[in-house]
C-alpha cells in the first residue's frame, strides 16, 4: 500500500470514480470525478488533529462494519493511503447545521476546505485494467443463521474487525455484552452452495473460518465448534492447517446448520444440527456464532460492466474471454480483469491473477503499436448524398461529416458491425469483406440443395 | 478480378467432426465446386502438418484463395491467416467454415451433419472468391494504464506495471486504497498481519 503511494509512476485518485469511458485499445478517453474530500491535499499533513477535535461521532459501517465509530473527519485506518482526512458531509455538523468549524480552526496548515467541489479529469490511456472487487452477501436472506436477531452473532467481515488490534476492542474478542466467550459457533457456507442464493462456492471461506477458529481457540481458550459441509482446503499448505487446527482441539462437525436460536432467558445461542458422519441430531449452545457468509459480486456490477464493455457470467462476475486460457482478457481488447471481480478469489491467488493482468499491459505498451481488423466500413463519396442518417446509428461514434458534407469513417474507432452500410439509403458505405455480393454469394451457397 | 484458384480444406479434427460428418464426401463435393483447385482431408489441419500441406499448395498449384473447414474461427483463424500470409497470400483471401461447433457437435444424424457441412463449405468457398486482398493498420498505444480499484488486485496491478516503467491512474471510490484486505486481521495460512 505504501509502495503505492511512493510510487513516481501512479498517480493515485482515490474518493475517486469512473465516468465515461469510450475509445479502444491503445486510445481511451476516460473521465473521472475525484469527490471533494473537504480538505486541501495537498497542504494536510496527516498530523491527525482535525479527527482528534471533531465533535462528531459515527457508527462506521464501512471500513468498521458498523462493529465500531469514527468521526466525521476521519481517516478509514491509521496506515491510509493517502494519509489525508475525508468530511463525510452527510454527518458533519457544518453541513448539517452550519456551524462547528473545529477541524478548521485547529488545522495547523489551513487544509480545511468546506467549500471544495468534486473536480472532473480526462484521462487518455492505452489500457484498463478493472480489479473492483467483490462486497459480503447480506446473511439477513436467510432467516434460519439469526443474523440481526443477536448482537452474537456475526459475518466473518465483522469477526475481522472484532480480532484485529486496530479494532473497536483493540483484538479482544468480546461478545456483544463485553465477556470472553466461553464457546464460539462458526458456520461455513452461509449463502454459498445454496441454491436460495448462490450456487457457487465462495472458495476462500473455509480457509478463512479455519483461521477465525484458531483465532478465537488461541486468544480466548473458547470452545470451538466448526460446522462444515465440504472441507476445501486445496492450496498449497491449506491442508496443513487444517490438519493443525484438528490437532489444535477444535471440534469439526460436518453439517449445515437448520436453526441459530437464541434463548430468551439464557441468551445462549442454540444451534440445532445433523452432525452427518455420525448420523445424529445434536444442539449446541455457545455464546457467539460467526457466519462465513458468501461472496457476490459489487452491487453495480452492471452499471461497471456497461462502462467497460465487460461480458458477465450467470451469477453476475465479470466474464473473462475464452476461459482457462486467456483468463484476465475480456470481450474488449485493452480492457483486463484482476482478482475477484472475476471470481471469488483468494490473496495468493489474487496476486497472481493481478500479475498476469499487469504482464498483458505492459506487453501491449512494449509493443507500442496495436494491429487493428481491415474488416472496416468504406464511403464511397461518389455516392454519398450527405444525408447524414449513418451517424446515429453508429454504435461506436466512428463516423462524421467530411468534405462536402459526406460521411466520413474513422477506421481507427469502426468496427465493422455494418449497421451504417444497412442504414444508408443511397448504398454508399461498404463493410469490407461484406460487400454485397460475399453476403449473396454465401447466401446462394447455403440454400442451393445439395446433391 | 484475377481467376479465383481455390484450395479447400476439410479437418477431422481427430473424431470431433468425422464421428457424425461423412468428411470424405465433403472433400469428393468440395472438389467439384467452381475455382476449387484442390480439396485435401486432414486429421488435423491445425496441426504443423496441416499447416505445411497449405502452405505448398499455395506455391505450388497457384493458389490465391484457401478455405478451412474445422471448428471455431475464435481457435484457429488466427493460425491459419498467418500459415497462409507466410506462403505469400493475403491473409484475407481465407475463410474459414466452422463444421466442429456449428455442426459435428450439435448434430447427432450422420447425413444431416454431411448435409449441412457441405452447405457451410460450399458457402465459404462461394465467398472467398469475392474477397479482396486487405492489410491489418497499426494503431499506436497511449502508454499509460488506468486500474479501477485499490484492492490488492489493483495494487499488485498498479505496482506491475508501474515498475515496468509506465505511467499508472490507480481510481480507488473510498478514501483509502486497501480494499478489504485492509480489514482483515491476520491472513491465511502464514498467520502474518494483512497491511
Amino acid at each position: 500500500m505504501m509502495d503505492v503511494g511512493r510510487h513516481p509512476n501512479i498517480t493515485l485518485l482515490t474518493y475517486s470514480e469512473v465516468e465515461e469511458v469510450s475509445g479502444y485499445v491503445g486510445s481511451f478517453s476516460v473521465r473521472i470525478r475525484k469527490r471533494a474530500r473537504s480538505v486541501d491535499e495537498d497542504l494536510c499533513t496527516g498530523c491527525g488533529l482535525c479527527q482528534e477535535k471533531c465533535p462528531r461521532r459515527v457508527v462506521d459501517t464501512a471500513f468498521e462494519e458498523g462493529m465500531g465509530k469514527r468521526k466525521a473527519i476521519y481517516r478509514s485506518f491509521s496506515q491510509a493511503v493517502p494519509n489525508i482526512p475525508v468530511i463525510d458531509r452527510e454527518n458533519c455538523l457544518y453541513y448539517l447545521r452550519g456551524r462547528c468549524k473545529l477541524c478548521e480552526k485547529y488545522c495547523p496548515t489551513g487544509a480545511i476546505r468546506f467549500d471544495q467541489e468534486d473536480t472532473i479529469l480526462d484521462l487518455d490511456v492505452g489500457a484498463i485494467v478493472v480489479a473492483t472487487g467483490f462486497q459480503m452477501w447480506d446473511p439477513t436472506q436467510l432467516e434460519e443463521y439469526g443474523y440481526g436477531t443477536s448482537p452474537n452473532i456475526i459475518t466473518g467481515m465483522e469477526f475481522e474487525r472484532l480480532s484485529n488490534s486496530s479494532g473497536p476492542t483493540e483484538g479482544e474478542i468480546l461478545t456483544a455484552e463485553g465477556e470472553v466467550p466461553e464457546s464460539v459457533a462458526i458456520i461455513h457456507c452461509v449463502g454459498s452452495r445454496d441454491e436460495r442464493a448462490h450456487e457457487y462456492c465462495s472458495r476462500f471461506c473455509c480457509m478463512v473460518a479455519l483461521k477465525q477458529a484458531h483465532l478465537v481457540h488461541d486468544k480466548t481458550g473458547a470452545e470451538v465448534y466448526d460446522f462444515y459441509i465440504d472441507m476445501r482446503t486445496f492450496g498449497k499448505a491449506y491442508e496443513e492447517f487444517y490438519g493443525r487446527m484438528r490437532r489444535e482441539g477444535i471440534h469439526f462437525i460436518q453439517g449445515r446448520p437448520a436453526q441459530v436460536a437464541e434463548d430468551p432467558v439464557t441468551k445462549k445461542l442454540h444451534i440445532e444440527v445433523e452432525d452427518v458422519l455420525l448420523g445424529k441430531w445434536m444442539e449446541i449452545p455457545v455464546d457467539m456464532v460467526v457466519l462465513a457468509n458468501a461472496v457476490e459480486p459489487q452491487h453495480d456490477s452492471g452499471r461497471i460492466a456497461a462502462l467497460f464493455g465487460l461480458g458477465r457470467t450467470p451469477d453476475g462476475w465479470f466474464a473473462e474471454a475464452p476461459p482457462k486460457l486467456r483468463p484476465v482478457e475480456t470481450s474488449t481488447a485493452g480492457v483486463l480483469l484482476a482478482g475477484s471481480c472475476q471470481a471469488p478469489r483468494d490473496v495468493p491467488d489474487t496476486v497472481a491473477h493481478a500479475g498476469a493482468a499487469a504482464l498483458e499491459v505492459v506487453r501491449l505498451f512494449n509493443q507500442g503499436v496495436v494491429t487493428v481488423s481491415p474488416t472496416v466500413a468504406v464511403v464511397d463519396a461518389s455516392q454519398c448524398v450527405g444525408c447524414g442518417e449513418c451517424i446515429p446509428v453508429c454504435p461506436y461514434t466512428a463516423i462524421a461529416r467530411g468534405p462536402e458534407e459526406k460521411a466520413q469513417i474513422n477506421a481507427a474507432l469502426c468496427m465493422g458491425c455494418g449497421t451504417c452500410v444497412a442504414a444508408c439509403p443511397s448504398g454508399a458505405i461498404t463493410a469490407l469483406q461484406f460487400t454485397d455480393e460475399e453476403i449473396v454469394a454465401q447466401i446462394d451457397g447455403l440454400l442451393a440443395p445439395v446433391v | 478480378m484475377e481467376e479465383p484458384r481455390i484450395g479447400v480444406y476439410i479437418c477431422e479434427c481427430g473424431v470431433n467432426i468425422s464421428a457424425t460428418v461423412d468428411v470424405p464426401g465433403v472433400v469428393e463435393m468440395a472438389s467439384d465446386l467452381p475455382g476449387v483447385v484442390i480439396a485435401r482431408l486432414h486429421k488435423y489441419a491445425c496441426s504443423e502438418d496441416g499447416q505445411v500441406t497449405i502452405q505448398n499448395d499455395i506455391r505450388e498449384l497457384g493458389l490465391n484463395r484457401v478455405v478451412v473447414a474445422s471448428c471455431t474461427p475464435r481457435m484457429h483463424e488466427p493460425t491459419f491467416r498467418r500459415a497462409v500470409a507466410d506462403a505469400g497470400l493475403n491473409p484475407y483471401l481465407f475463410e474459414m467454415a466452422n463444421i466442429r461447433e456449428h455442426v459435428s457437435w450439435v448434430v447427432r444424424d450422420t447425413e444431416a451433419g454431411t448435409d449441412k457441412a457441405k452447405r457451410l463449405v460450399r458457402s465459404a468457398v462461394a465467398r472467398v472468391a469475392f474477397h479482396s486482398p486487405l492489410e491489418a493498420r497499426q494503431e499506436p498505444v497511449t502508454q499509460a494504464a488506468l486500474v479501477v480499484g485499490g484492492g490488492i488486485a489493483g495494487i499488485q496491478a498498479a505496482l506491475g506495471i508501474a515498475d515496468s516503467g509506465y505511467q499508472v491512474y490507480l481510481v480507488e471510490r473510498e478514501p483509502s486504497i486497501g480494499g478489504h484486505m485492509a480489514q482483515l486481521d491476520k491472513t491465511f495460512p502464514t498467520l502474518d498481519c494483512s497491511i
